[in-house]
């Protein structure tokens, strides 16, 4: 383990960056200096140790052929790009991928609509009507992802799903025993409804929060300019939400791009691998079928869409004045 | 809240509890059905409304063996997790909201890109590594796994949660003859309540979910946890409905416990964390 733990550390360890003006409280006590990196040292060596190493690892399999025979022998094959190669080079991968960053952004942006007017709505309800409407969404958030993923395969169920028994109350007698599930587009549909359930309440309490800390003055002082209520969000409201709009934008698309257990557990990426993702390939050629090489170089290009899509709010929260100060 | 006709009050309300029974909806189904005879769940029958109840789907979960040795581990290795992340995430979060220090900023990056990782990819490291330390069979390894998952996520909250916190207030105490200890037990920690809380309760949802982990680390049946226990209901002969219902409510009472506990501090607690990101 401690062995482990060293090579972790002279690999994974960002080069100190030096900055000017850093010296200019330097005049401190060695304990003082050191105190810091004391405090960090747990969670440095717990994220090295356990999630920059199997990182690294990760990126090595992806250059090695390593399937269930060499994992047991403890073989180590190195085959350069051929694990991209084969990837890159079939049709499948480009229309998983397609289909995983359009299923991403339907989902994260019926999400965040979806819960900033949810958010917004909550300041305009009276007392009980909002408790009555933050208690399901607390029940909404709270109820784990395996049992909820249960429930909805319950209600969309071909024979006995509320759902169909509804339609066909209401007079749509051609979902009598219709099943929800044979088409890639209508799966995901019902996949995308399930995490945007479950994922609204975290969006809309974030920016409740945010809209509630909103001083009062500023709606009055629009109101006596004679603003309307759009008007008002936009100069009042707007501002205050943009911020935390990019940072649950940000986190909902890392989320949202990595969904697998709820895919899994829907269908198994079917029927024909229609409602396959990035994630359930990745588990599909690495632990059910342990071409682990090939599963390594389909995480690692997921991790590249990831940082291409999230890189201008990174480096702007990396740049920004808050992390300089 | 601001100036409104009585209609439009009304017409917010009515669309504020439609939106309400939405959200509702899945669990008021999960429970009812958990109610429900095997007969009366197989039935035609149109039964939005449940006529009869039965506990016994609920004695059934409750009863089977096993039940809880599994509820002890997924309450062992949750708490003890999030006990964890929040101890190494304060710990961390402190400093880089206070302190200027080399390597400052190129720990912000670390955990910023550890949060981009797919853990489904993870795996087979995670797998050698646990196997090399031998914690596997071990809910020791399980916990360090959990905690280092949502290590990043605690961190870069808490972080943001400290800096909410107005230095003026530490100065004060610190000229009141408060030593560094007495200001962060007095003074930070206090006003860090809702900000713990709101970390410890993503930290709390992550560990109790997580299955795939949970599944092929603990080969030993008397180590496993209550998600790969939910899963045993659905078998080759088919799903029992009322009974994995009935597994689902008992398993979603603990997270909800949780939540009604810290619900209060979470509403004024999250943006302080969000905003300063």
């Amino acid at each position: 383990m401690t062995s482990t733990v060293d090579t972790a550390r002279s690999a994974g360890t960002p080069p100190p960056a030096a900055r000017p003006g850093a010296r200019r409280r330097a005049r401190r006590p060695l304990s003082e200096t050191a105190l810091p990196y004391l405090m960090l040292a747990p969670a440095v060596l717990i994220m090295l140790a356990l999630l920059a190493w199997p990182a690294l690892q990760v990126l090595a399999i992806s250059l090695r052929k390593l399937d269930l025979g060499e994992l047991v022998r403890g073989e180590v094959k190195w085959v350069g790009f051929d694990n991209y190669t084969a990837i890159l080079t079939d049709p499948e991968f480009w229309v998983i991928g397609l289909r995983t960053v359009l299923f991403t952004a339907a989902v994260v942006l019926t999400t965040l609509l979806l819960g900033l007017g949810i958010a917004v709505l909550m300041r305009h309800l009276s007392g009980w009507v909002r408790g009555v409407l933050q208690v399901c969404l607390v029940l909404a958030w709270a109820t784990p992802i395996i049992a909820t993923t249960t429930v909805f395969q319950w209600i969309f169920d071909q024979q006995y799903g509320i759902l169909n028994k509804t339609l066909v109350l209401i007079g749509f007698d051609s979902f009598k025993g219709y099943s929800w599930f044979t088409s890639g587009t209508s799966t995901l549909a019902v996949i995308g409804l399930l995490v945007i359930w479950q994922a609204v309440p975290f969006i809309a309490f974030t920016l409740y929060a945010g809209l509630v800390n909103t001083p009062r003055d500023l709606y009055e002082a629009a109101a006596i300019d004679g603003a309307s209520g759009w008007a008002a969000f936009r100069a009042v409201s707007w501002p205050s939400v943009r911020p935390l709009l990019t940072l649950v934008t940000f986190l909902s698309v890392l989320w949202d791009f990595k969904v697998f257990t709820q895919v899994w557990a829907i269908r198994q990426g079917g029927p024909d691998g229609e409602s396959t993702t990035l994630p359930v390939l990745l588990y599909l050629r690495g632990i059910a079928a342990s071409h682990f090489g090939v599963s390594a170089a389909v995480a690692v290009l997921m991790l590249v869409v990831l940082v291409a899509v999230t890189w201008r709010y990174m480096r702007l929260l990396v740049r920004s004045p808050e992390t300089e100060l | 809240m601001l100036h409104k006709s009585p209609a439009q009050r009304v017409a917010l309300a009515v669309f504020g509890l439609v939106l309400a029974g939405f959200f509702l909806f899945p669990t008021y189904w999960m429970f009812t059905t958990a109610l429900k005879t095997p007969a009366q769940i197989l039935s035609p029958a149109y039964d939005l409304i449940p006529t009869t109840a039965t506990l016994k789907n609920f004695v059934n979960a409750i009863t089977k063996p096993d039940f809880t040795t599994f509820l002890t581990n997924s309450l062992i290795v949750t708490l003890g997790a999030v006990a964890c992340a929040l101890a190494a995430g304060l710990l961390a979060a402190v400093p880089l909201a206070r302190l200027r220090f080399r390597g400052r900023k190129g720990f912000i990056l670390l955990v910023l890109i550890a949060q981009l990782a797919p853990l489904e990819a993870l795996f087979v490291p995670m797998y050698l590594i646990m196997r090399d330390a031998d914690l596997l069979n071990s809910l020791w390894g399980l916990l360090l796994v959990y905690v280092a998952f949502t290590l990043p996520f605690t961190v870069w909250t808490l972080r943001g949660f400290v800096k909410g916190i107005p230095l003026e207030l530490e100065e004060a105490a610190m000229v009141d003859g408060c030593g560094r200890w007495g200001v962060f037990t007095r003074v930070t920690l206090p006003l860090l309540g809702p900000g713990l809380v709101a970390t410890s309760v993503f930290s709390f949802i992550t560990a109790w979910n997580e299955f795939l982990y949970a599944l092929v680390f603990m080969r030993e049946k008397d180590k496993q946890t209550l998600p790969v226990w939910l899963s045993s209901f659905k078998t080759a002969f088919g799903t029992d409905w009322g009974g994995i219902m009935a597994a689902s409510v008992i398993y979603a009472i603990p997270a909800l416990i949780f939540f009604l506990l810290v619900q209060r501090k979470l509403v004024s607690g999250s943006t302080a964390g969000a905003v300063k990101g």
